[in-house]
């Protein structure tokens, strides 16, 4: 803890002052002020430029009314559990590692991890869009060569009823309405999250071999280990990976943007809050009521917050 | 005796699973970046006839990775510039700011501390909007100082969280030997808390790094000339072409990957002992 100035000796040290001003500047102008900014445009009709016409509160209902946003919300509820349920292969893909024996080999997964946080996101994301492509993509030749292409074709002719999956016919999956959501879910695959895998190893390492040992002798197996000995462990861990995903998933468009363009692709199914704001920024000229649907989503975020820090305490 | 050896055994017969399992996964994890590179050297004709197993050596389409050359070259110039102005301003700015939290608890710390801290809540989502009208405001869309100073804004209230932690670990004594030798409070944090949190600062300094060498969307909102552009929003035109020959697309890919890997093999261990690190402190 550092020391307590009296105010006199602060005096002294006013000159300390003066290394927090660089950053408050700069928070202060690049994120106060746009935020301010933003609460307080959401009042008016506001095409960007100098004229801003004060509207009171229509914007806000017209939110109310917006179908595109409500829809956008049940697509990104969708995509949350799909990511919650994504994060299952990181936890066990950590207590796999942390169980092995040889510190070395331990090192080097760590190494062999990392390795896919080197390649940019974008080149990462461009490969997996390549992966999805109808003609040349790898997810189709896949299939093809699996017959999971037979057993896609019987489930939508019996179950699904779409027809849109056709024997001789590449699957268009990024352009067709129906399969942008699931492909979205399949993106990624098998879902390692790097950080992730990393926060739970380091949550693990705080267990002693004597505690193994232990278990061992007990005769318990490797599914109770991880449920009484090391999922406890990590819980910590996996609430605040928890948390940040959902806040991340919660705001984040950057991939259905790229993948699907402003207006969310086919019949606009993969449109999230995030990019229906954006959309209505830069494709619409509306800034105003973009920046009222900027605030719904901040007020989504902060409730979120709120109940995790009520709830969900995170020790330090 | 006869216990703890099999018991032992047991561990390392299942050690035996445990890696083959573990390889499946990081084998699946690397199959994207195999394909890549193995693309890479194949033109489409080629690739439809035999899409996984990379092509004999003879047959290589080393054109590919000359387009990919003269493709990613500009851009990299506009990305090293903005990536590096935006660690160094972010990093030693944060350090000026941890140090005034972590040395003292002067009169208005706390609210200043909280004012930072309420910045982790906001989403960065809500800001886009205003954020470019603010640059347009200040003449800087369509330059690359605007994405370094809003590199070097973003990092600010990550790094000073992180770094006032391990500044205010560092022994007392050492300040106040250094203040009692008459250092002023800069020459305090050249000479005591540079080199005490080296490995920290180099942590942050790859983590701000990556950031700004990652970010495609304000890029993308705010450049406009094709000679400013990074290489993120140089492949999302690229993507954009109608018509692809995926060789040259994936040895463009490779080479825009290629100084981030350059950059790893450097500092492998900072990466993997930093992240781990960060981990455990928050």
């Amino acid at each position: 803890m550092p020391a307590t100035l009296s105010p006199r000796k602060a005096l002294h040290e006013w000159q300390l002052y003066l290394f927090l001003v660089p950053s408050l500047v700069l928070v202060a102008t690049f994120m106060y002020f746009p935020a301010a900014s933003a609460i307080y445009h959401s009042f008016f009709d506001w095409q960007g430029g100098d004229a801003a016409r004060f509207t009171g509160l229509a914007n806000y209902r017209r939110v109310l009314n917006d179908v595109v946003l409500w829809r956008s919300f049940e697509t990104i509820g969708i995509l949350i559990i799909a990511n919650i349920i994504k994060l299952i292969p990181s936890i066990l893909l950590a207590v796999l590692i942390h169980r092995l024996g040889s510190e070395k080999w331990q090192y080097w997964y760590r190494v062999l991890l990392v390795l896919p946080m080197i390649v940019p996101g974008l080149v990462r994301l461009f490969i997996w869009k390549f992966f999805f492509d109808p003609n040349f993509g790898i997810l189709n030749k896949v299939l093809d060569f699996t017959g999971g292409k037979t057993l896609l074709i019987a489930l939508d002719h019996h179950f699904l009823r779409w027809g849109i999956f056709h024997a001789g016919v590449p699957v268009p999956w990024l352009s067709e309405s129906h399969l942008i959501v699931p492909s979205l879910i399949i993106w990624g695959f098998p879902w390692i999250g790097t950080v992730g895998v990393l926060i739970y190893l380091a949550g693990l390492q705080s267990i002693g071999t004597e505690v193994y040992e232990a278990a061992d002798l007990d005769g318990v197996n490797s599914f109770q280990k991880f449920i009484h000995i090391e999922l406890p462990l990590i819980m910590t861990q996996v609430r605040l990976s928890l948390v940040l995903l959902i806040i991340g998933t919660l705001q984040g468009f950057g991939l259905q943007f790229l993948l699907l363009g402003a207006n969310g692709g086919a019949g606009g199914s993969g449109m999230v809050p995030g990019l229906w704001m954006f959309n209505r920024a830069f494709s619409a000229g509306e800034f105003g009521y973009a920046c009222a649907l900027g605030m719904v989503l901040f007020i989504f975020i902060l409730a979120l917050t709120l109940l995790n820090n009520k709830y969900v305490r995170v020790e330090k | 005796m006869t216990d703890g050896q099999t018991i032992a055994k047991g561990r390392k017969s299942a050690d035996w699973l445990k890696h083959l399992v573990i390889g499946g996964i990081l084998l699946i994890e690397m199959f994207p970046f195999y394909m890549m590179l193995q693309i890479s050297f194949k033109d489409n004709a080629m690739f439809n006839r035999s899409p996984w197993l990379p092509a004999w050596i003879t047959s290589w389409h080393w054109e590919n990775w000359i387009f990919g050359a003269r493709l990613v070259t500009p851009y990299l110039a506009n990305t090293v510039f903005i990536s590096v102005s935006a660690t160094v301003g972010s990093i030693v700015i944060a350090v000026m700011g941890a140090y005034f939290f972590a040395r003292y608890r002067m009169p208005f710390s706390g609210i200043l501390w909280s004012a930072f801290l309420v910045l982790m809540l906001m989403p960065g989502v809500a800001n886009i909007v205003p954020l470019f009208l603010l640059l347009k405001e200040m003449h800087l869309l369509n330059t690359l100082w605007a994405l370094v100073i809003l590199g070097v804004a973003g990092g600010q209230v990550f790094n000073i969280y992180v770094l006032r932690n391990f500044i205010e670990d560092i022994p007392k004594d050492l300040f106040e030997a250094a203040e009692i030798d008459g250092a002023s409070h800069f020459q305090q944090i050249m000479n005591v808390v540079i080199p005490l949190s080296g490995s920290i600062i180099g942590t942050l300094a790859i983590l701000t790094f990556l950031g700004s060498w990652n970010d495609f969307l304000m890029p993308l909102i705010v450049l406009r000339d094709r000679q400013l552009f990074p290489l993120g929003v140089g492949l999302i035109y690229l993507d954009g072409e109608p018509v692809k020959e995926w060789g040259r697309t994936m040895a463009t890919y490779f080479l825009a990957s290629l100084p981030l890997i350059i950059l790893f093999l450097f500092t492998m261990k900072l990466f993997v002992r930093g992240l781990s690190a960060g981990a455990i402190k928050g």
